[in-house]
This record gives structure tokens, sequence and C-alpha cells, in this order.
């Protein structure tokens, strides 16, 4: 195969690059071994970086409503559903139960993606719960945390 | 300015030329001489991943600049002041991405379009990131955004017979990059240990019932069949623990030792999408970063080749049709 041809590159042209990449590398250790999340692209690899005990409690954040026609529906926590993802709605569980008109951006995320059904009179922020007995799953509860009455 | 003339580590070494120094050795390292063509490739891959990426992965800023109720900016959008999200500013960003992307993925204005798809898909990833949920698959991909633009305008694009340090080093930091993806999730999960008052224990971890959690939380596959085996699924769990934390060897491997490597994490990652669905797939990208590239040019070539042997055999062979 014929050798390629290799082009030129000075010295300051090295010099930045070698800086840079240092850089980079002490940016992204700094991050993971001190920062937080809120460090992003330098955030700590911290999915699923921590360590439940045999007996935790796995807690799956759902949103249900009930809709003018008194049906009780589920607003699935996802992008193209809700316009939110479930993760998200995780995050801010505390705000939300302190302050349920939060609920607010769940319920315009579904309505705005369902004009055809009746409108939500209520919503509520479940919590389902399951317990680990010895690392194995046991019961699933479903516990209410939050409701909010969506305004006229 | 004095030009000077790339001495470092050569793809066929020559064995008249003196050895390098330290300092060469460390500089060749990070700036190996490898073929532009395999730059161009890569940008061509990522650039066009940009496009999917906000489609299917990151696809949520539009939704989430409609109620910005719940929207917490990153230290990012704090230091540079970047307004909280809106549609007219989400809906420019996007096109601004689709263009530039498309402009870049044609190894077009590399510079101007590069580094306007790094900021835009940067600040994109950042807003989809401002909600609550900040995921770690994308921090190769964004730093290779970064570098792709450094090494300029490549002559013949995906015909390219030049080789560069400036290719080689972009090339370097993704690796870079990709590997510390691995190597600093093990890091997190030691510091992180069983929490407040326990971090930075080794084997917490290892020891814990994240999987059977994961699986709880994301009921999918294999995942569910695996459920009642905790025991096992710990012991996959050291192995993925130890594969992260000696991952950094992988930057020294060359030739069937590194496909053996890049084998084996592509295997770790099918396994997590069959019990988990989380596939990685920005990081998957960047994996590109380590293969030799430059070699669709011939093969391409090639199968061209046969094709229009195959065609222009049948237009003259007076049997057919």
């Amino acid at each position: 195969m014929k050798q390629p041809s290799i082009g030129r590159i000075t010295r300051w042209s090295l010099t930045w690059r070698l800086a840079v990449a240092l850089a980079g590398i002490a940016l992204l250790l700094t991050g993971s071994l001190r920062g937080s999340d809120q460090a992003w692209p330098f955030a700590p690899m911290s999915q699923y970086a921590f360590a439940p005990p045999p007996d935790d409690t796995i807690i799956i954040t759902r949103v249900e409503g009930e809709l003018a026609d008194g049906q009780r529906i589920e607003l699935a926590l996802r992008t193209g559903v809700s316009g939110i993802s479930r993760a998200e709605v995780e995050a801010h569980t505390d705000d939300i139960i302190a302050d349920p008109a939060l609920l607010q951006g769940v319920v315009a995320g579904w309505t705005a993606r369902h004009p055809d059904h009746p409108q939500l009179r209520q919503v509520w922020l479940v919590q389902e719960t399951t317990t680990l007995v010895g690392g194995r799953r046991d019961v699933t509860e479903f516990v209410p945390r939050a409701s909010w009455v969506v305004p006229e | 300015m004095t030009t000077t003339r790339w001495t470092g580590p050569h793809p066929e070494p020559n064995p008249t030329r003196p050895t390098p120094s330290t300092v060469a050795r460390i500089v060749g390292w990070f700036a190996p001489v490898l073929p532009d063509r395999r730059l161009a490739y890569l940008r061509t891959a990522c650039y066009l991943f940009v496009v999917l990426d906000i489609h299917t992965l990151v696809r949520d800023p539009i939704a989430l600049s409609h109620d910005t109720t719940l929207y917490r900016p990153l230290l990012l959008a704090e230091m540079f002041r970047l307004p909280a999200p809106s549609a007219p500013l989400v809906w420019t960003l996007y096109v601004v991405l689709v263009v530039g992307s498309l402009i870049a993925a044609a190894n077009r204005l590399p510079r101007a379009a590069g580094f306007v798809v790094a900021a835009a898909f940067t600040w994109w990833t950042a807003i989809g990131f401002s909600y609550g949920k900040v995921d770690h698959d994308h921090t190769a991909f964004v730093i290779a955004l970064w570098t792709l633009p450094t090494a300029g305008v490549i002559a013949g694009r995906w015909r390219a017979s030049t080789a560069s340090a400036q290719s080689g080093w972009v090339l370097k930091c993704i690796q870079i990059a990709v590997i510390a993806t691995y190597f600093l999730s093990a890091t997190t999960k030691i510091r992180n240990g069983g929490g407040p008052g326990h971090q930075w224990e080794f084997a917490t971890w290892a020891n814990s019932f994240i999987l059977v959690w994961a699986i709880v939380r994301r009921p999918h596959g294999l995942g569910q069949f695996l459920l009642p085996y905790p025991e096992l699924l710990r012991g996959m769990q050291w192995f993925a623990f130890l594969a992260e934390l000696t991952s950094v060897v992988v930057l020294w491997l060359r030739g069937r030792a590194l496909l053996v490597a890049a084998v084996f994490w592509m295997g770790f990652h099918a396994f997590t999408v069959t019990i988990l669905y989380i596939h990685f797939a920005p990081t998957l990208v960047c994996w590109l970063a380590f293969a030799p590239l430059e070699r669709c040019s011939p093969w391409l070539r090639r199968v061209r080749g046969r094709r229009q042997q195959r065609v222009g055999g049948r237009a003259s062979d007076p049997t057919s049709g």
C-alpha cells in the first residue's frame, strides 16, 4: 500500500493540542471525582452508580388524571405522550409535593398532545412502591403523594 | 512561526530514525500521525448521527421549552449566561443543527460548520439535561464534536492520501473520551460507595442490588428473566465494574487485541440493551475513532468496480436480456 504523505504541523499547533488534551482530562477527572450533574459535560458518570441495599424500596413515579367524563387514566411520562419524561418528573418529586401546581407542566404537555380527549379535571402524583426482601422483589403498592385540581 | 516536519511516531517506523525523546513520545502519543481519510469518514458518521440524535435520543428540548417551570440550568448555562429555553430558541438550534450537520457531514466548511454544530449541539443537549436528568452517554460525543473541526480542511476528503498529527490528535481525544466514559463510571461507583457517610468504598456498588433495582424500574426483555436470580446479577455487576476499571488498557492496544476489546465492549452494550434497553449509542459512534475507517475507500472502490463490471458485462453479453 502506498505510504501517505505526512502533513506538516507547527510546534505551537502541537503545544496547544497537548495543553487542551491535558486540560480536558483534568476537567473530566475533577468533574467526575468532585463535581455533580450540574457540571455536565464534565459531570460524574452517575447513572446507576449508587448501591441499593437488599431491603431497598424501589419507587416508580406516575402521574394519573381524571378526565371531565369521570374516566381515570395514566398520563404516561414520556416526552411523546406528556411532553416530559419520568426521570425529569422524579427529579422534582419533592418540589411537586411541596407545590402540586408544578404538575401543570405535565397537564399542559399531555393536553397539547391529546386535543380530542375530554379535559383533565384533576391529576395525582402517584408512587408505585416495590420493596425488596433479601434482594428479591416483594410487594408493590401505589401511594398518592400529591394532587392538583386543574383550574377551569 | 517555525514550521517543522513531524518527527513523532510514524505508521511504518524507520530503523534509521533516532530514538525520540520522552517529550516527543508523549506528544506523539497524544497526536499520532494518522490518515486524514479516517477523520473524513468519522466526521461524516458523527455529523449524520447528530441529525439522528436530535430526532431520537435528545429529542425533548422542543417539547420541554413549552413549559419551563421544571427548568434548572446547568453550570454551563449559568457560566455563559444562556437564556432559558423558548420555542424560537430551540427551533433556531434545531435548524442550525440540521443544516450545519449536513454541511459538516460532507466535509465542507469543516471549521465553521463544525464549531457551529458543536456549540449548538452542546446547548441543545444541555437544555435536554436541564430538567433533572443528566445522561452520561453523550460526554464522548460532545468532546468529539468540539475536536473534529480542529483538523480543518482535508484535501480530497474521503479520498485523501495524506496523514497528519492534526487528525491523529482528534482521533486520540475521542478515544480518550470513550475510555474515560467507562473508567470514570467505575470511579464514580467507588466515589458514591454506599451513599452519604459511606463514600469511597471499592466493593459496595458491585455487591449491591443495583441491577435488581434497575430491572424493576425498566422491565425489559432478558432482564425480567434474570430478576429472580439476584446473585447472578451481582456477579454481572462485578464483571462490568472490573471491565470498566481496567478499560484504560484499551488506549494502548493495537491490531487484533484492539479488535477483541472493541468487540467485547460492543457485546457489553448489546447485553445492556437486552436486559435494560440502555444503548449508549452516542458513545458507540465514537468507538469508530478506533477503527481503520480509511479502508472504507478501497473497499467502496472495489464494490463500485465490481458493480460496474457486472453492468458492463450484461450490456456487452449478446445472450442477456
